[in-house]
């Protein structure tokens, strides 16, 4: 059961991961853009529209992804302080009651609606015989699915948190604030954190 | 289960009761009360700690099925549907929240770069002489960096690792020590570019440029009196903040200085140009001394450009003055003028003052004359500032035998050029070598940061880029400052593309949650409720300005500033109208107070990113007690903003005209 977990997060984090590198391409498309329209005087009338569908396309397939790593923003007031089969008990009931009716609605509104826009074949009307925008409109019902497997994954986590008494273990992931690699990357160590103490610990006894 | 858990949860039991309590009776509940049920769901929902993007589409979901079904059952489950996927499109197709992810991948890549050691170095350095150095160099490197890169966690991590031991060591107060960390690595949420203005401008409907420009010149303020402060305590009080011992001060010369020292010449000017003549100094090399001659020169250089490009600027001859025109107008012409500029290829909505430097009105003098009268009336594209500045550098000559004479230079400009010259004369006069290596260590850290912030908010105020595209370039300048430092490498690259998108995927999917939410909350009728309930209450806008500003500084205890822009602003928008307030005015409000929460016990994040780098015997209790005279001047600060509104809206009425 654990490695169908972990391969469904790899099918995530690798989706995710793939899309990812639009913001490399977005960085020098607009980049290009500006320079092309102030120095070679060309700017393009499709730059917005190829600007606005690469930011949509990586914010949308990263979400499975983001999902995978647990890494959309929880209130954590007092998630923290519950142990963990109280944790998997609610966020098991949640998922029933929101995430699933929701995404899945999302999944057959995008279906409907990116059909819609096939149908017509519609191009973007930000300019004058625009890009198209079908192809975009797709990204919703595929994203959402992505988003559900990854769903279902997580509901089936909870299940086994909620029978083992403690968190399944997820696929390690670059992290935001990573204290340990922050240490290495400022050559500190903790023995060099230990040894301040002798510090504040020498105030304390001179305020005195 | 431990005691907190317990006491979480009794209190939102008893919200679920007394709200309950507080419904009218079955009989005369209308639609409006079930959005304001839903509201005070999704508060509870929300502290249930499930992804909160996930709630609000769920709960949205929901409830707008119920709204539609209350009025005709038969299509609701359509109706619904398309909805929600209007919602999620209209954020995929967000023309302002596209900069999220560029400007969250410019602050990836900053804070990979690694600058933060030697930035703080060369700050220390240079603020040595003033009380309280340490602190103060602190404060202004988070100020820099957090500014820069916007993601706090890591700023305070990274100074709590590289700052907090340099002053424990230094024989500072711990308390003031943590309060200056955690009261400077927070100050990147207000100073742009911040995340959270873009969020505001997003819900709120105003512009990010006028926010930027707004926001501006408040977390300058902010960090000014975070620094007075410190440097006012450690005046009165040394022993909190002892000055650096000589050898801490110490900078080390390189040869040549030396030898020039030797010969009793210590100020740079005197001694490079005598060594250039002299030969006495004949074993140092010649290039090194020019080299250090020019790095000497830069300050006086870029003086001389500034008052330079600011009297070309005064006494370019006046067009027609319509800085108020510069915005409305080329919104509204943007669309027409468009064959007449050739090639806007951006939309309206995105502010328009992308054009292009109009060609026509210099390449023909005769237009020009034309053009004055177009401007006044009928707001041509051209707006008068991108004309100045087309202007200057081609020395105005095709343009001033159209439209008269250079203007007489005000007296105020005189004043500038002879402060600006004394302060010159007082730099080259006490400009050591010494000086001059702290110079350089500071040309190689706090100057290209300083000049990626100035140049990405500078393209923007100037209205020569969206803040899509400064944050564009921003990036891109990011990722160049990372391969000059050598720091550029494929796993630092590969973090911060992953790291973007995740947390993009976080913010955006939060846009599409409360998208729903927010229709669903409109749908309800539940807006209706609340607008009339505040307008019965009769406030004052001040009573009215407090309130909002206090509920907005309690929900920033258990929620999150993201959650709480994207979920409650739109509440509190559509009654700015009524008491007549400006939405930028009290976006500033806003973000000067939610900045506070990152720092108001027990929640404040930063205590504990600190807490989780500093030795055993720091206490997270100290560490708030230091926090607590750095919330007391962010209460000063909303208190000053609230009090002279110019603070924040003299630069956005000077630069767009409001």
């Amino acid at each position: 059961m654990q490695k169908l977990l972990l391969t469904v997060d790899k099918i995530s984090t690798f989706v995710g991961k793939t899309f990812a590198w639009l913001i490399v391409s977005l960085t020098f498309l607009i980049t290009y853009e500006v320079f092309s329209r102030y120095a070679l005087d060309a700017p393009h009338d499709w730059a917005f529209d190829g600007m606005i569908q690469m930011y949509g396309m990586l914010f949308m397939m990263a979400g499975a992804y983001t999902l995978s790593k647990n890494g959309h923003v929880r209130g954590d007031v007092l998630y923290g302080f519950f142990p963990p089969r109280l944790q998997a008990g609610l966020d098991l009931t949640l998922y029933f009651v929101f995430f699933l009716p929701g995404v899945v609605a999302l999944c057959w509104a995008g279906y409907i609606y990116a059909g819609e826009s096939w149908a017509i074949l519609e191009h973007s009307g930000i300019t004058a015989d625009g890009p198209p925008v079908y192809q975009f409109k797709t990204i919703i019902p595929i994203a959402g699915a992505f988003l559900l497997l990854q769903g279902i994954v997580e509901v089936i986590r909870c299940i086994g948190c909620l029978k083992e008494g403690k968190w399944p273990s997820r696929q390690q992931d670059v992290e935001e604030v990573d204290v340990e690699k922050l240490k290495a990357q400022m050559h500190v160590k903790d023995e060099d954190i230990a040894k301040l103490d002798e510090f504040v610990t020498a105030k304390k006894g001179s305020d005195k | 289960m431990k005691k907190e858990a317990w006491f979480g949860l009794s209190i939102m039991a008893l919200v679920v009761v007394g709200l309950f309590w507080a419904m009218p009776p079955l009989s005369q509940i209308t639609t409006g009360h079930l959005g304001l049920l839903m509201l005070a769901l999704i508060v509870v929902a929300i502290m249930l700690g499930f992804p909160t993007a996930f709630t609000l589409m769920g709960l949205g979901t929901m409830f707008t099925w119920f709204a539609y079904h209350s009025t005709n059952p038969s299509t609701a489950v359509q109706q619904t549907l398309d909805l929600m996927v209007q919602r999620a499109y209209w954020v995929m197709n967000n023309d302002v929240l596209i900069s999220v992810p560029l400007f969250v991948f410019m602050g990836y890549l900053v804070e990979r770069a690694n600058l933060i050691e030697r930035l703080f170095k060369s700050l220390h350095l240079a603020t040595a002489r003033i009380p309280g150095s340490l602190a103060v160099a602190t404060i202004i490197t988070c100020a820099i960096f957090a500014t820069a890169s916007g993601i706090i966690g890591a700023v305070v991590t990274l100074m709590g690792l590289l700052a907090f031991p340099a002053m424990l060591r230094a024989g500072y107060n711990v308390r003031v020590a943590a309060g200056a960390i955690t009261a400077g690595g927070t100050l990147g949420i207000l100073i742009p570019p911040s995340v959270l203005l873009i969020l505001y401008g997003a819900v709120a409907g105003v512009s990010v440029m006028q926010l930027y420009a707004g926001a501006f010149f408040p977390g300058l303020m902010l960090a000014g009196l975070y620094v007075g402060y410190v440097i006012i305590y450690a005046k009165i009080k040394p022993s909190i903040a002892p000055p650096l011992s000589a050898e801490d001060q110490f900078v080390p010369l390189p040869k040549f200085a030396e030898v020039i020292v030797k010969t009793g010449r210590n100020n740079v000017m005197a001694g490079l140009i005598g060594a250039l003549k002299g030969k006495r100094n004949a074993d140092v090399p010649m290039r090194k001394l020019l080299s250090n001659l020019t790095i000497a020169l830069l300050p006086l250089l870029m003086a001389a450009l500034l008052m330079g490009s600011i009297y070309h600027a005064l006494t370019v001859p006046k067009v027609v003055d319509t800085s108020g025109l510069q915005e409305m107008g080329a919104v509204s012409t943007t669309d027409i003028a468009a064959p007449v500029a050739g090639g806007l290829q951006e939309p309206p909505a995105e502010g328009g003052l992308q054009e292009p430097p109009a060609e026509g009105g210099l390449q023909e003098p005769p237009a020009e004359g034309a053009q004055e009268t177009q401007v006044a009336a009928s707001a041509a594209p051209e707006s008068p500032q991108i004309l100045a500045e087309v202007a200057a550098p081609d020395g105005a000559a095709a343009v001033a035998p159209a439209s008269g004479e250079r203007r007489p230079v005000p007296t105020g400009f005189w004043i500038a050029l002879g402060i600006c010259i004394t302060g010159l004369a007082v730099f080259y006069a006490i400009f050591t070598f010494v000086r001059l290596e702290i110079f350089k260590m500071l040309l190689s850290s706090f100057f290209p940061l300083a000049f990626l912030i100035l140049g990405v908010l500078g393209s923007i105020l100037m209205g020569l880029a969206t803040p899509t595209e400064a944050a564009a370039m921003g990036s891109f300048g990011a990722l160049f400052l990372a391969v000059a430092y050598g720091r550029f490498n494929w796993t630092m690259l590969k973090e911060a593309v992953f790291l973007t998108a995740k947390t993009s995927a976080m913010v955006c999917w939060l846009f599409v949650g409360s998208g729903i939410f927010a229709a669903a909350f409109a749908l309800l009728g539940g807006q209706e409720i609340i607008n009339t309930w505040v307008q019965t209450l009769n406030l004052s806008p001040l009573q009215f300005m407090l309130l909002a500003q206090v509920i907005i500084f309690l929900l920033g205890w258990p929620l999150e500033w993201t959650e709480i822009i994207v979920i409650f602003m739109p509440i509190f928008i559509p009654l700015l109208a009524h008491f007549s307030i400006d939405p930028l005015f009290f976006g500033l409000l806003v973000a000067l107070n939610l900045q506070t929460a990152f720092l108001s016990p027990p929640v404040a994040m930063a205590a504990f990113y600190l807490k989780g780098v500093s030795p055993p015997h720091v206490t997270l209790n100290q560490i708030f007690l230091g926090m607590m005279p750095f919330m007391a001047i962010q209460v000063l600060a909303i208190f000053l903003l609230y009090m002279f509104p110019a603070i924040g809206l003299w630069l956005p009425s000077v630069v767009y005209g409001r």
